[in-house]
């Protein structure tokens, strides 16, 4: 018995049972995000461009550690972060953020740097408390939106129900994981964050289109050679896609924080749809296949 | 047969690869000087002719290649504050202006390529504005649009994009960009709303705007600071100019006066005065001479002040005070006031530093994906014709964008590269359909057609997913979704036929 025959015949045996694997963690991400939800009130931590308020980014290696503290006394909700280039170990810019308005922030600041800030050597982001909600409510909207219309293009091309579920399955399953990954790292969501999960939708499905018309529409070979060689090119798209995405975080890390937070979800999104495809949506497919009578 | 020449496909790859080169314009590595963004129009260069896209090739005999030389030329001219004479030459004419201070116009670099980065990446500010307590609609908005426009020429800002945004819930926003400026400046512009009225007792007889008041004098003998003196320890300048009034407003003011009487303390005058607001605050009252009881005037003298700790100081606040209260007697004044819901301003330093980064980011992954794909397939042939593909696809993105002149912000360009991310993806798709060999009995155009219905339903996917996006958040991720649209449209409709055919050819070779 050849190699390949045997994790055939390992996979024809197990396959119903490997469900479980994603199902759990499903079902896992799924009560995690409920519990956030009472505890938070809304389904993700939200950054300031989603609750309103000022982000005044310092451009330059400054000692940030010691502004930090001295903003803390006057603004008890300020939170500081550093972007740093990786390549020279530098900091490209500090971020502080604040619910209070520029007026209030930037003398602050000022003050304490000892010299006025310009267009020069920082940005000056504020958002209005009714803009942001706003923003947050249609992001939210557009999220719902955008799913629909992912589950209508899928309905259009596969024409049959479970096949099509199985993909929109997967999809959602990719939202749900990924957006339980992002709140458990404690990470703020800002629009541009949200707008990335718009693009998970369409971006993630496609290794899932690629195994089902394998599998439906091709009809040479065995289906389970159609599901290994749609797993082959599927995990070359994947690793593919990840290429493009994760040099933001190791390579060339001085970038806007609305780029590299779009970066990050997809990358995370792509990780989850590695499982959600090749563990959910291929046994569900193959399932359906041999209730068919598929070969 | 076909085989060995070029086929159709890669013809028209070929083709809207070269008129994307002519739509990016990279003849700006080429050229020197610097071109000029605004002028600003109470100027000796605006009289003298210069005007916004001018190029400026040398200033006094030296040699002005770029915004540095510019800068230090200038500086260098203007040392003191005396009357000095200075040549610019641009690329058609020569323009002489005698001046103590620096010409008021803005230049800068000429643009390298057509293509135009957003605010984020190249520095600005922007605002998001609402009316105050009241949604407006859709005419409402494009009034507001144009007196802001208007208003922002006439205090002589270049580079400013003022246009509508409309979100998912149906609210109507005005946003507006401008490259240079600072917040301050901004907010001033916008917290200004301008609302001019004049009034005699109780009753408007006219507002600022073309259809109560049809010229308003700003040059010469009928536009200027006339006095200066101290009062109560301070500095105060006044100026004056004249206005003229339309028919409809004329004869209202004659009907209003009409019903005046003569002032008893002061006989030569109305009872009542012509007070000016603006913004509500009272700016000048106006004393009627008696002669014009029931008159339709059309000319009127309109009065102001500033002050200042020093005689400068007036001058330059009366100067200012006069410039703004004639620009919105010109604009006109808005029904209501404006709200800022965001309001930004971005660094042109770090901007330059992240769009380095995201240039770096490309060739990175342009690497990546190259080293990727290579040790997959093991084939020359065929990595250079996905990395060609992708380069391809990422040119001609950037050539639409500039066709329509989108400004790409840091969203735009993180759309682009996940846009070319689903063009390899399909890419392998087809390679992998068409190397299918063995047990696979079905001829190559079946694979491909295959490979088809996988990119072309990923394809409608993608795009159906970021639609949404065209309207939520005011309009600020339209960027983010249209690049991504862009990039798989073009891949679906340009490079990825002519890939196949590439493919098709290299298969065939084996």
């Amino acid at each position: 018995m050849t190699q390949e025959t045997k994790n055939l015949d390992w996979y024809n045996k197990w396959y119903k049972q490997i469900l479980v694997v994603p199902a759990i963690f499903f079902i896992i991400c799924l009560a995690y995000l409920a519990y956030f939800y009472s505890v938070h009130g809304a389904f993700i931590y939200k950054d300031i461009s989603l609750t309103g308020g000022t982000t005044v980014t310092l451009i330059g290696d400054i000692d940030i550690k010691s502004i930090e503290p001295l903003l803390k006394q006057e603004f008890s909700d300020i939170s500081v972060r550093s972007l740093t280039d990786i390549r020279t170990g530098k900091a490209v810019s500090h971020i502080i953020e604040t619910s209070a308005k520029p007026e209030d922030i930037k003398p602050a600041i000022e003050k304490i740097l000892g010299h006025p800030l310009d267009e020069k050597n920082s940005n000056i982001e504020f958002t209005g408390s009714s803009l942001s909600s706003s923003f947050y409510n249609q992001l939210i909207i557009s999220l719902i939106i955008s799913f629909i219309l992912m589950s209508f293009v899928v309905f259009i091309s596969f024409r049959t129900f479970v096949p099509s579920t199985a993909i929109i399955f997967a999809a959602l399953g990719d939202i749900i994981m990924t957006l339980a990954i992002i709140n458990f790292l404690g990470i703020n969501i800002s629009a541009a964050g949200i707008a990335a999960f718009l693009m998970l939708i369409g971006y993630s499905v496609d290794t899932d289109v690629l195994l089902t018309s394998r599998a439906l529409r091709r009809h040479t070979y065995t289906l389970n050679e159609r599901i290994f060689g749609a797993f082959k090119t599927g995990i070359l798209m994947t690793t593919t896609a990840l290429v493009a995405v994760l040099p933001v975080f190791f390579i060339v890390t001085g970038l806007p924080d609305s780029f590299r937070q779009i970066f990050l979800i997809l990358a995370i999104g792509l990780f989850m749809d590695i499982f959600n495809t090749w563990m959910t949506n291929a046994s569900i497919i193959k399932w359906y296949c041999d209730k068919k009578g598929i070969k | 047969m076909k085989t060995s020449s070029i086929p159709m496909r890669v013809w028209i790859l070929i083709i809207v690869l070269i008129c994307s080169v002519i739509a990016i314009a990279p003849w700006g590595y080429f050229e020197q000087g610097v071109v000029i963004r605004g002028v600003d129009k109470n100027s000796t260069a605006f009289d003298e002719g210069m005007k916004t896209g001018m190029i400026i090739t040398s200033i006094n005999g030296e040699t002005v290649n770029n915004f540095q030389d510019y800068t230090r030329v200038i500086d260098s001219t203007y040392p003191t504050g005396n009357k000095t004479g200075i040549k610019f030459v641009t690329r058609d004419a020569e323009f002489i202006l005698f001046d103590s201070e620096p010409p008021k116009i803005t230049v800068a670099n000429i643009p390298k390529t057509r293509i135009k980065t957003g605010l984020d990446l190249s520095g600005g500010a922007r605002a998001i504005v609402k009316a105050e307590n009241k949604s407006l609609d859709s005419n409402e908005l494009s009034d507001l649009i144009s007196i802001t426009s208007n208003r922002f020429n006439e205090f002589g800002i270049a580079d400013i994009s003022v246009r509508p945004v409309t979100d998912l819930s149906g609210n109507n926003f005005m946003l507006i960009e401008v490259a240079g400026a600072t917040t301050s400046d901004l907010n001033n512009l916008i917290a200004e709303q301008g609302k001019f009225e004049a009034k005699v007792g109780n009753t408007t007889i006219f507002i600022g705007g073309l259809e109560d008041i049809t010229y308003v004098a700003r040059t010469g003998e009928q536009s200027g600071i006339y006095s200066c003196g101290a009062y109560q320890g301070e500095e105060v300048c006044s100026f004056r100019f004249t206005i003229t009034l339309s028919e409809k407003a004329a004869k209202k003011q004659a009907a209003t006066t009409d019903l005046l009487t003569i002032d008893s303390t002061n006989p030569e005058y109305l009872s009542e005065k012509l007070d000016l607001y603006l913004d509500d605050n009272l700016v000048d009252s106006l004393s009627i001479s008696k002669d014009l009881k029931g008159k339709e005037t059309t000319q009127i003298m309109i009065q102001g002040s500033g002050k200042g700790a020093t005689r400068q100081d007036a001058y330059v606040d009366a100067q200012n005070n006069m410039k703004h209260l004639q620009t919105i007697l010109i604009t006109g004044s808005l029904p209501y006031k404006l709200e800022i819901v965001k309001i930004d301003t971005i660094s042109p330093v770090l901007g330059k530093e992240f769009l380095n980064n995201i240039i770096l980011l490309g060739f990175v992954v342009f690497i990546g994906v190259g080293l990727t794909i290579f040790l997959r397939y093991r084939k020359l042939k065929i990595t250079i014709g996905v990395l060609v593909t992708m380069f391809a696809e990422a040119f001609i993105t950037l050539a639409v964008a500039a066709l329509i002149k989108w400004n790409l912000d840091a969203t735009s360009l993180a759309g682009l590269i996940a846009g070319i991310g689903t063009g390899v993806n399909d890419q392998i798709v087809i390679v992998d359909e068409a190397l299918s060999g063995g047990a696979d009995s079905r001829s190559l155009k079946e694979k491909l057609k295959g490979a088809f219905f996988v990119i072309l339903t990923a394809f409608f996917l993608i795009v159906a997913a970021m639609i949404p996006l065209f309207w939520a958040g005011a309009g600020l991720l339209k960027g983010f979704a249209l690049t991504t649209i862009l990039g798989v449209s073009i891949g679906v409709l340009i490079t990825r036929p002519a890939f196949s055919e590439i493919v098709r050819h290299l298969v065939k070779d084996k």
